[in-house]
């Protein structure tokens, strides 16, 4: 018994362990914590990008069935990432559809990727926080926004 | 048989019987069932955040692997001998979940060794969990082909 005991802990300590060394480390409590991101655009920087994205964000907002958006541009796409209130998460399904027809509605031209997965949400943070550090190239954030789409397309 | 074939004799003896038969704490079962079904997935829901937060799965996608670990962790409690404690308390909270499956598919394997490793365990570990599998795959069939089926027609 006493042998059992020391084998699970042992075993859960390798397992968690083992793992430990490329996990996510600047979004850190994004998982538990309102964070409230602020909208970023990957390449230009013109004041009539930021203006959309700042818009978008606020309607996202807007939703009172959601907190904590997360808004990222990059060429072409724009990732919108949120958070649904826990007792709302019944009807996510619902949510996103109202959420991708606003959009659509209001911003024609533009092409949406809408999430409320949690790993969406951590990834899009994590894109945001690296985005202010000034060596990290334009080139290597559009790539990680094509990774998180890409993501977000997997069903199994 | 219904109630009304019953002689005179019959009806005496059966409410002698409930008299002295002790009550099943019926209450009592389904409360200790909910709460430690409950501690089950809240340990999945722990291993599916980890799933999230250190690898590349989505809350779509993390659902796997959550099932395969749980499986695991219950199989090795089962080889200890932890989880029979477990199924004594809490009933059906222990074998409903998923977990159950594994202790099913160990505890036969463990009963069985005796018989030899191909006859004993290889013929009898599946005996209970296989009916499982094998109702799980072909109902998961059905349930595709009429999905498949529907969504060819137009109709969803």
């Amino acid at each position: 018994m006493k042998n059992a005991r020391l084998l699970i802990a042992l075993l859960t300590l390798v397992l968690v362990g083992g793992c430990n060394n490329d996990g996510p480390k600047e979004s850190g409590m994004a998982l538990i914590q309102t964070t409230n991101p602020s909208a970023v655009t990957l390449n230009k920087h013109t004041r009539e990008e930021s203006d959309l994205i700042e818009a978008i964000e606020t309607d996202i907002e807007g939703f009172k069935e959601l907190y904590d958006v997360a808004v990222v541009k990059g060429k072409k796409d724009i990732l919108v990432a949120y958070k649904v209130k826990h007792l709302q998460r019944f009807r996510m399904k619902q949510i996103e559809k109202k959420v991708v027809k606003h959009l659509e509605d209001k911003y024609p031209n533009e092409n949406f990727t809408v999430s409320s997965d949690y790993k969406i949400f951590l990834e899009a943070v994590e894109l945001e926080k690296n985005m202010k550090n000034p060596n990290y190239s334009p080139k290597k954030a559009e790539d990680k926004l094509q990774e998180i789409i890409k993501l977000q397309k997997e069903l199994t | 048989m219904g109630n009304n074939n019953q002689t005179q004799k019959e009806k005496q003896y059966q409410s002698l019987e409930k008299k002295y038969e002790t009550k099943r704490p019926v209450l009592k079962n389904c409360l200790k069932a909910f709460l430690v079904g409950g501690l089950f997935c809240l340990v999945g829901q722990a291993i599916t955040y980890f799933y999230i937060y250190f690898f590349n799965f989505t809350e779509q996608t993390a659902g796997n692997p959550t099932v395969a670990t749980m499986v695991f962790i219950s199989m090795l409690l089962t080889g200890f001998g932890v989880y029979d404690h477990i199924g004594q308390f809490a009933g059906a909270g222990s074998a409903v979940p998923v977990t159950g499956f594994g202790n099913a598919v160990i505890s036969a394997a463990i009963e069985h060794r005796t018989e030899g490793f191909v006859l004993g365990v290889g013929g009898n570990m599946f005996k209970l969990a296989g009916s499982v599998i094998l109702f799980g795959v072909f109902s998961a069939f059905i349930v595709a082909l009429i999905k498949t089926l529907l969504i060819q027609w137009g109709v969803i």
